[in-house]
Parts: structure tokens; C-alpha cells; sequence
């Protein structure tokens, strides 16, 4: 019986391997040449099925002698086709969303300036971020920034920086560049994850969230809105730029930083497009975000640098957080009155 | 000037590959990198025909429009030719490149490609010429010498012709006129299609 059953898995295998090798040699056997061979009966001398071939690149009787990733390509298309969006759309539209995006933001700060506390700080600070939350933010961050200064050399350079220090001391910039960014990428690629994990318990959509959309957290008339520990617009940067666009960027990255795993062209071309792309998106939320976090909002910025915040910062900014910290619920990192030993170095 | 251009007449190429070894011979190319590679379509079956592929010198080339240093330029005979100081090895002109010409010493981790190799239509690179430093990047400069390419040079059926684009045409034009059929100039119209562009080198390069 065991016997018996070893056998038939082992012609079963076969059959499947054997399906699989057979198909595309038998497929590639009828179709193109037979095409060819009808073709010249109803079309003498239009060549177009031999040529399909030569651009694909699948037919196992296209070969060469030189060993490299499909070097049995006589022609690939595509990179027409890479070249145009990442020179046309990708580089132009791309380039311009940043610099609107910036000429934005200034124009809100020299229009609205920093969005002040309304209330004097009362000196009993909270601990917001913990050390550990603060590592993997600076991780992100710093990692975020390089990428984005590396990235910005390598696609924009070019245009706006080449024209300025010269063909030499730009070759030694984008060489840096290239390198920081490769080497750097599988970094923030950890720390995203890191994100995630860190800060997910927190970033939940919940009812008021949308109340708080409507009226965009009162950043144009100065209303209060309640919020919790993150408000809507840090859990959209959290779910859509943090989360989705660092998975994009990550993988596509890796796509592009590892051709010793012989992926193809077309791959590669896909990959850069996409990567590039969410890397403009990725940075223009970042500007936003970034802003937000140190000029813009007052406070904000030592938030994250030394965990804690004034008691009266966090009951204007993200009142519902506030509360749960009062009441002992946690939310945050700790209670006030630890957070107050913290500083004040008692022994509790 | 003449205007330097590859033609491969697929109806007498034998596959031989003496293109290739020419190539790597007169250039000592590193081992892994290829230049020129032949193709063989339908190899093995009735209406076999073969293609000696390198760069193609394009009028509108590409990986000098992608390549983010800027590192390419072009001739005053059509020759793309590019300058290893400034190459980063990030790979774009291998993307956006038809014919698979421009090659790496290496596919490493992290990007590590090394500096981008190719097809120089034997015409060096931007060191003096004939230049130790220019052997030692881009090979043997035979254009400076008054020569044409190796591997058209050496061509035993004088499929692969290399030089000015006219002259071949007119050779190429005789020997079809001649037997009557393979008329596909193949990869012209990718290479040579589009209107001439970055013609005039930049300062400091040679023509």
C-alpha cells in the first residue's frame, strides 16, 4: 500500500513538472513559428510575429552564448516607455507637487505663524513619548530624511544642482547620494515596522475622528477640537503615509537595491516608477508633518525630543488623551504624577 | 562629419561570435562584462537567422536622457560615449536602454554595480586619446588611429559593418538590390528613427 502510494505521488509530481516544462516549449513551438509560416502565405515578406519574438524574449529558441539577465533580448520597448515617465511625469509633475507643497506651508506660516498655546503653561509636564517611542521615531526620522535628501540628489539633482557645482563635484555628490540612500533604505525599511508596531494601539480610527476632519482640527479657525493621544490628521499620516507608502516604498526599494537576485527590466522599470512616485507623495505628507511638528505648533517639537509635554498643551491639543491620562487610564506613557517625579527626580 | 553607425545584415551572420571575442580582445574587457553579444532567432529551427547587438550609438539615446549625473556624451561623429569619473552604477541606462547594452562588472547587494561599461564604437572615452588612463577605462581608442570598430572590422561574412552611416546604407543597399530579400535593417528604427539629439559634445569632451 505504501508503495503503492509513494509511486503514484511520484508520477503525479511528474505529470505536474512535467505540464509545467512542457507547456512553454510546446506553446512557443506552435504559435510563433506557425504564425510566421502563416503569415508569409497571406502577407509574404511582413515579418511581424518573428519580431513579437525578438522584443519578448520568451521563446526558447531565441538564445545567445553571453551569460547575463536576458541578454536573449535583442529589444526591449519598455525602457522607451520607463524613460518618458520617469523623465516626463514622474520628474516634472513630481518636482513641482514638492515645491507647491512648500510654497504652501510658508505661505500658511506667514499667513496663520505658529499656532500658539492660548493658556499660560502650568509647569506639571506629561510624559507623552517614552523612550523607546522616541528611538523609533528619531530612527524613522532620521533615516526619512537622509532618503529623502539622497533621493531628491539622484532624481532632481540633475536639473537643479548639477548646473550649479559642476560636473565634478556632482559626480562625488550623487555618488554619496546613491550609496547613503542603498545602504540607509533597509534601514528605515526596519524602522517602519518598528512604527507600526509602536504606534498602532493609538492610531485606530474612532466616531470623533471624523468630527475632527470636517472642521480639519480647527488649523484654519483657531476652534478647539478634541482629539486623542494622535488626532485624524496624525492617523492619516500613521495609515496612509507612515503604513502604506513606507510598504510601497520598502518593497519597491528592495526591488531596486538587490539586482543580485536577476530580476528583469521590466520589473526594475515598474519598481523605479512606483517608487519614485510614492517617494514625492512620502515626502510631501512628511513636509507637512514636519512642519506641523516643530514651527507650526509650539510645543510640539519638545513633545518628541524630551517625551514630555505641559499639562496645558496636551488639554488644548489632544483633550480626550489628556483625560485618560487624569484619570489614570494610561493612553500615553504614564500617569501625571509619575511623570511629575520623573522630572522633578523624586523617589516614588 | 560622418555620422558613425552599426549595421548587422541578419542574412549573413553565422553566429560565430568572432564580433564578441574581437571585442573583448582589442578592448580587455573584464570577465562578465559584454559588449557585444550575438542573438540567435529560431535557433535550430528552418529560417534561423543571427544578430551581432551592442550599443547602437542612438540619434536620441536613452540612457543619456535618464542617466541622473548626466554622465553621457555624444560625439561630433554620433558616438555616445560616457565618462566613468561621474557614472554612480545606479543602473537607469540599463533600464531604459533597447539593446541591453550598457553592462556592470558586478550585480552586488545594495546597488553595488560598479561603473557602467559599454560599447564605445572603439572611439575610447574622455582621456587624451589613445591614453593609457583611456585604455585602462574604455579600451583601445581605434577611431583616433584612423581605424574602424574591432568587431566589424573582423567580421569574416562582413555582416557586422561599422562606419559611416552612409557608406553603409549604400553597401547594405547593393547587396540587397543584389540577392533580392533581407531588407530589414534591423534596429535602425530604434536607434537611428528619432532626430539627432545632444549632437554638439560639452565643453572638455573630445569629438
Amino acid at each position: 500500500m505504501q508503495v503503492f502510494l509513494r509511486q503514484w505521488l511520484l508520477v503525479m509530481l511528474m505529470a505536474v513538472l512535467g505540464a509545467v516544462a512542457f507547456v512553454p516549449a510546446y506553446a512557443a513551438d506552435t504559435s510563433s513559428a506557425q504564425e510566421q509560416a502563416a503569415r508569409q502565405q497571406t502577407q509574404p515578406g511582413n515579418n511581424a510575429p518573428v519580431w513579437r519574438d525578438v522584443r519578448g524574449g520568451d521563446n526558447p529558441y531565441q538564445t545567445t552564448q553571453v551569460r547575463g539577465v536576458e541578454s536573449a533580448v535583442l529589444v526591449q520597448p519598455a525602457g522607451e516607455t520607463w524613460r518618458q515617465v520617469r523623465n516626463g511625469l514622474v520628474t516634472v509633475y513630481g518636482g513641482w507637487l514638492i515645491v507647491v507643497i512648500m510654497a504652501m506651508i510658508g505661505a500658511f506660516y506667514w499667513w496663520k505663524g505658529p499656532i500658539k498655546l492660548h493658556e499660560q503653561p502650568t509647569g506639571r509636564r506629561l510624559l507623552r513619548f517614552g523612550a523607546w517611542d522616541r528611538m523609533v521615531h528619531w530612527g524613522a526620522a532620521i533615516s526619512f530624511i537622509l532618503l529623502a535628501a539622497t533621493g531628491i540628489i539622484i532624481l532632481f539633482g540633475k536639473h537643479i544642482f548639477l548646473p550649479v557645482i559642476g560636473y565634478t563635484l556632482f559626480g562625488w555628490l550623487a555618488t554619496l547620494a546613491k550609496n547613503v540612500h542603498n545602504f540607509v533604505g533597509p534601514v528605515f525599511a526596519f524602522c517602519t515596522i518598528l512604527m507600526f508596531v509602536t504606534f498602532v494601539k493609538d492610531n485606530f480610527p474612532k466616531a470623533h475622528d471624523l468630527k475632527w476632519l470636517a472642521k480639519f482640527g480647527g488649523l484654519v479657525s483657531g476652534e478647539h477640537v478634541p482629539s486623542d493621544r494622535f488626532n485624524a490628521a496624525e492617523k492619516v499620516w500613521f495609515w496612509l503615509g507612515v503604513t502604506l507608502l513606507g510598504i510601497v516604498v520598502s518593497v519597491t526599494g528592495f526591488i531596486l537595491n538587490f539586482p543580485n537576485f536577476e530580476q528583469g527590466r521590466a520589473l526594475m522599470q515598474q519598481a523605479n516608477v512606483i517608487h519614485a512616485t510614492a517617494a514625492v507623495l512620502f515626502l510631501t505628507f512628511a513636509l507637512s508633518h514636519i512642519y506641523l511638528g516643530t514651527v507650526g505648533v509650539e510645543g510640539a517639537y519638545q513633545a518628541m525630543r524630551t517625551g514630555y509635554v505641559d499639562e496645558v498643551w496636551a488639554k488644548e491639543h489632544h483633550e480626550f488623551w489628556y483625560q485618560d491620562v487624569i484619570a489614570g487610564k494610561g493612553g500615553g506613557a504614564a500617569s501625571p504624577a509619575a511623570a511629575s517625579a520623573l522630572k522633578e527626580g523624586w523617589k516614588t | 562629419m560622418a555620422r558613425m553607425k552599426f549595421l548587422c545584415d541578419a542574412e549573413r551572420c553565422i553566429e560565430c561570435n568572432g564580433c564578441v571575442t574581437a571585442c573583448k580582445q582589442e578592448h580587455e574587457v573584464p570577465w562578465g562584462v559584454n559588449r557585444r553579444r550575438v542573438v540567435t532567432l529560431n535557433d535550430g529551427l528552418p529560417g534561423e537567422k543571427s544578430i551581432s547587438v551592442a550599443c547602437m550609438h542612438c540619434s536620441d539615446a536613452p540612457c543619456m536622457a535618464v542617466c541622473p549625473v548626466d554622465c553621457f556624451y555624444k560625439t561630433a561623429e554620433g558616438v555616445v560615449l560616457h565618462d566613468k569619473d561621474l557614472c554612480i552604477g545606479c543602473g537607469y541606462c540599463f533600464y531604459a536602454c533597447p539593446f541591453g547594452a550598457p553592462q556592470f562588472p558586478q550585480d552586488g547587494a545594495f546597488g553595488l554595480r560598479g561603473k557602467m561599461d559599454k560599447c564605445t564604437f572603439c572611439a575610447g572615452g574622455p582621456e587624451p586619446d589613445n591614453s593609457a588612463a583611456e585604455f585602462k577605462k574604455y579600451g583601445r581608442n581605434r577611431l583616433a588611429e584612423g581605424k574602424l570598430p574591432a568587431c566589424a572590422e573582423m567580421c569574416s561574412t562582413k555582416a557586422l559593418l561599422g562606419g559611416d552611416g552612409d557608406v553603409v546604407a549604400d553597401i547594405y543597399r547593393n547587396r540587397v538590390l543584389k540577392r533580392g530579400k533581407g531588407s530589414e535593417v534591423w534596429g535602425w528604427g530604434t536607434a537611428y528613427g528619432k532626430p539627432e539629439k545632444g549632437a554638439a559634445p560639452p565643453a572638455g569632451a573630445k569629438s
